[in-house]
């Protein structure tokens, strides 16, 4: 902990996980005052019958639910502004997103536009003042998720929001939702946690309270995505790592320098490729770069990765490098067990290089913009960048 | 290793924002313009006045809260009278915000001064219980003065009806604080001896936590790294007093064994703790402190490898890796022995090892042998015993009472196991 | 734009029968033991004498009222409407309800997992609680009794057997 310094820290989520969470929906949404929900989720994502287990749970408890599943892949803020006007007119008193990413975005901005009163979702900016409570929103993951769905971030297509009332009041993880998809989709969400984490855990500060989430999203990951990769379907991995996904976004802060946050970030924006795919590139990178910069921080990094024995049996000394050798292992073995599914460099994932002037724009703009630079030449392909100019 | 178990189905909450550091209290005003407020009521009783700490919280606003309105009549058992004639003071006043600085009574009188102010409520029992609540109260900032009870992130409140003789329970997310305040300036005033005792409540707090039934990978890792900083902590702070880090890392150390404990709950060491405090007026945090050996050497047949995983955090890896694999949750038992050994130096015999030795301010022996079988029984109508991981019936209880007041270990092979 | 489909909250009609057949059969076994065990005698001795617990199931039902009548315990039925309730012990949902009732979850593990909502004064749901647990091990084989309670009581062979047998005669014609 750094004496000299104050920190802060707030995590609005409640979290319910496990057997039968949906179930708890109309109880938990009658303690917020809320009796009708409006699903909104995106059908081409998270399919049919997730929307059925979804609606199913609130059996037996004569409440009436409203149910939109077109929401596009991107944040469309037409259709916001009509989901608006229906939500108003019907009376909706909540929203339950079903999904993760831009499903989740698209939840918090109609949140934020139904209980500000804004018809015009496109004046909203990054200088918008979100100072109070909005109506109760609640997450639902399902296998296909980036982390940030607990975070106080919504994403408007490249404009950042950022308050502490936009993040959800409560996130179910239910495992009928988080198992069965494919073993890509599983990597690509726990990349994204696993990312996230990390930026959290690294972060400038030493915060005790948000370590607290991020140790526990970065051991449920270690342990558990090796398996989930492997068998999709297997119910407890996959819950350990949608969990380790919704703790990732809680100790997420927009406040850190966070690069492996913005380059996945960017990616997405761009080019719509999942966050964890870049995440998993860039990874061995950045620790590399950490490693020669001579974090100590890194150390510590160690215990959520391996545990008692073995942390205490490595030198201090030798803790940080043997932090980065273990993740680096952790990811040479996700992508062995998913071969060709997983892309390994920006031209194995197809981005076009047209596409990469655009990226160079964008975080040319971040303060961070030179660094963040260097790693994307890095993860072009896999010859290394000197044989490459030569 | 044991890897952190994922419960088949968990909880967890806590929305507090906490802000933590040297100089935090001049922050009051903005976190309080965040929330529309700026003519708030602070709730405190005389000890914290007496001691100077709200003059520091005062000078802290000054500049833009001048003339802040200060109650600091609570009593060291909550009550409803008193709650009830601070929700009038505040009307009166027409406050649109609280600031409770204090320990658990006066965080506990000022939550239920939140109910009454925001429900509008004549009759406070009516939101007794569980659930009550639906809907979010008026901006309450917490600021502990000790280190503590962890009220200040507990969704619990506890008022004492003293007429009816009633003990009224509330439990609900909108009792959260919104704000959590800890500055190391409060506790900086704490003798040695109530430092030693709200210290070993907090690590009580931290460790059941860490066994209870209800325990999910989120308070674990919360307690955990509780157990760590108070465990370091607590001596140098009984010990130097004017210590501002350590004190303020007890504090961060029982604010996460806070939110550990409110959503994991506790067991036997706050079941008999309870009883001992309702029947003999042992304080808290002494009973915690006796309590908790007997505890862990209670539940460790149930939960042996749980235990000893508290061994790292708490002792660090010297000792870890001198301690056999067999031996750790022993090493537990032992090391929290010890940190009473310690405390009880510290603090001239004040800070009791055993029952046999707690002393009322005359120093009368405050638990007559005779007394425990009234303890025993009354501990049977606590819930704490709910989340325990053993069963604990009234011979059960005694066993423990008896050895607890001896100061001789639990004897282990006595236990009945089911 | 894809319209906004508005779904009503379908029914679960199997699991509502077997929970209500199971609480149906609990409160008549609770009245029975009241009778048949001394422990569950003085359980009940120890509370106000117009006594009514609950235990059942949110939002709606189905439910069990078991109270003390002229100082006997009786199972009154699965209507708590208009009735004064000392103990509520709410199961959150139907799912949750079946979950304990088939045994997958012990009552203490579904405490310890939110499942319930306990109203009224902590001693009396106390009691209520000690209540099942000694009727759960009357009612079930040792091999199931086992997941549904915390510690396996060690009784007499008698009290266990003819207990048994007392219980379920009892419960089964409602004396």
């Amino acid at each position: 902990m750094n004496p000299d310094s104050i920190f802060t820290f707030t995590c609005p989520v409640k979290t319910n996980s496990g057997n039968k969470a949906l179930e708890n929906l109309p109880i938990e949404l009658s303690s917020l005052n809320a009796g009708k929900p409006l699903i909104v989720t995106n059908i081409g994502k998270v399919g049919r019958t997730a929307i059925r287990t979804l609606t199913g749970a609130f059996g037996d408890s004569g409440m009436t639910l409203g149910v939109f599943d077109g929401l596009a892949d991107k944040v469309d803020p037409a259709l916001i502004e009509q989901l608006r006007t229906t939500f108003i007119e019907e009376k909706y008193d909540s929203i339950i997103a079903l999904g993760g990413g831009t499903i989740v975005d698209s939840a918090k901005v109609l949140n934020l536009a139904v209980s500000m009163k804004t018809a015009d979702v496109q004046s909203l900016s990054a200088q918008t003042s979100i100072r109070k409570s909005l109506l109760p929103l609640v997450v639902v993951p399902t296998a296909d998720a980036t982390g940030l769905e607990t975070s106080q971030l919504a994403d408007l297509n490249g404009t950042i929001l950022s308050s502490e009332y936009l993040a959800p009041g409560l996130v179910v993880i239910d495992p009928r939702l988080t198992r069965g998809k494919d073993g890509k989709t599983i990597c690509a969400t726990g990349l994204a946690a696993l990312g996230l984490a990390l930026d959290a855990h690294i972060g400038a500060e030493k915060n005790p309270f948000r370590k607290a989430y991020s140790v526990a999203a970065i051991h449920f990951i270690k342990e558990n995505l090796p398996v989930a990769v492997r068998n999709p379907d297997d119910k407890k991995a996959t819950l350990a790592v949608i969990n380790a996904a919704a703790m990732s976004g809680c100790a997420f802060s927009i406040a850190d320098a966070a690069p492996l946050h913005k380059l996945g970030q960017v990616f997405q924006e761009v080019h719509n490729i999942h966050p964890g795919i870049i995440m998993g590139m860039c990874l061995p990178h950045i620790l590399g770069d950490y490693l020669n910069q001579g974090r100590n921080d890194l150390s510590s990094l160690l215990h959520p990765l391996t545990g008692d024995d073995e942390f205490t049996q490595t030198p201090e000394a030798q803790r940080a490098r043997a932090a980065v050798a273990v993740l680096n292992y952790f990811t040479a073995d996700l992508y062995s067990a998913l071969g060709k599914d997983m892309p390994q460099t920006l031209k194995e994932a197809g981005v076009p290089p047209y596409v990469m002037e655009d990226i160079l724009e964008v975080l040319d703009a971040d303060q961070n913009g030179v660094y963040l630079h260097t790693v994307v030449e890095r993860i072009q392909d896999k010859t290394p960048v000197a044989e490459r100019k030569g | 290793m044991i890897p952190m178990v994922l419960p088949d189905y968990y909880e967890f909450c806590c929305r507090v924002k906490i802000v933590t550091g040297h100089d935090t209290l001049e922050k009051i005003p903005d976190l309080l313009a965040g929330k529309g407020a700026k003519k708030p009521l602070i709730i405190t009783d005389n000890g914290v006045a007496g001691a100077g700490l709200i003059d520091i919280v005062s000078r802290a606003l000054q500049d833009r809260l001048a003339g802040t309105l200060i109650a600091d009549n609570v009593p060291p058992d909550s009550d409803l009278r008193i709650v009830h004639q601070l929700a009038q003071l505040y009307r009166d006043n027409s406050c649109d915000a609280i600031i409770a600085v204090g320990g658990g009574s006066v965080m506990d009188t000022a939550k239920g001064v939140n109910i009454v102010v925001s429900e509008n409520a004549s009759d406070l029992m009516a939101f007794s219980g569980a659930g009550a609540l639906k809907r979010p109260l008026k901006p309450l900032i917490a600021i502990p003065t000790t280190a503590g009870t962890g009220s200040e992130v507990t969704q619990v409140a506890v008022i004492k009806d003293h007429e009816k003789h009633l003990k009224m329970a509330f439990l609900s997310y909108f009792l959260l604080p919104d704000v959590s305040i800890l500055d190391s300036r409060m506790t900086m005033t704490m003798p040695p001896f109530v430092t030693a005792m709200t210290g070993m409540d907090a690590l009580s707090h931290a460790i059941e936590a860490y066994y209870c039934l209800q325990k999910n990978p989120l308070s674990d890792a919360h307690a955990l790294s509780a157990v760590n900083m108070i465990y370091q902590y607590l001596p140098t702070v009984a010990q130097n007093p004017s210590d501002k880090n350590g004190r303020l890392a007890m504090s961060v150390g029982a604010c996460l064994a806070g939110i550990a404990f409110s959503n994991s709950m506790t067991g036997i060491v706050h079941n008999l703790g309870h009883a001992s405090g309702s029947v003999c007026g042992v304080p808290h945090g002494l009973a915690m402190a006796i309590l908790l050996p007997y505890g862990l050497e209670y539940n460790m047949h149930k939960c042996e490898d749980t235990i000893a995983r508290l061994l790292l955090p708490m002792a660090g890896e010297a000792v870890y890796l001198s301690t056999a694999k067999e031996q750790r949750a022993q090493k537990v038992v032992s090391l929290i022995r010890q940190l009473n050994e310690d405390l009880h130096k510290i603090t001239d015999g004040r800070h009791a090892r055993c029952f046999r030795e707690v002393k009322d301010r005359e120093s009368k022996p405050t638990v007559p042998r005779e007394v425990l079988p009234q303890i025993a029984k009354a501990a049977l109508l606590d819930g704490a015993s709910i989340y325990n991981p053993e069963e604990t019936d009234y011979e059960d209880n005694l066993m423990v009472l008896e050895a607890a007041w001896e100061g001789c270990p639990l004897e282990r092979s006595k236990l009945k196991k089911g | 734009m894809r319209i906004v489909e508005v779904v009503r909250a379908g029914k679960k009609p199997f699991k509502r029968a077997y929970v209500g057949i199971f609480l149906w059969f609990t409160g008549r076994a609770i009245q029975a033991a009241a009778t048949v065990d001394e422990q569950v005698r003085q359980e009940f001795a120890s509370l106000p004498d117009d006594f009514t617990f609950s235990l059942g199931v949110l939002p709606d039902g189905p439910w069990m009222l078991i109270g003390k009548e002229k100082g006997r315990v009786k199972y009154l039925g699965g209507n708590p409407d208009g009735k004064h309730l000392h103990v509520r012990l709410a199961m959150k949902n139907i799912e949750t309800a079946f979950l304990i009732l088939s045994f997958q979850e012990s009552t203490a593990l579904a405490t310890a997992r939110n499942r319930l909502i306990t109203e009224g004064e902590v001693p009396q749901a106390l009691a209520m609680i000690r209540v099942m647990d000694i009727v759960e091990v009357y009612l079930l084989p040792k091999i199931i009794a086992r997941l549904a309670v915390k510690r396996y009581p060690s009784w007499t062979f008698g009290r266990k057997v003819f207990g048994r047998i007392g219980i379920y005669t009892r419960a089964l014609l409602g004396i």
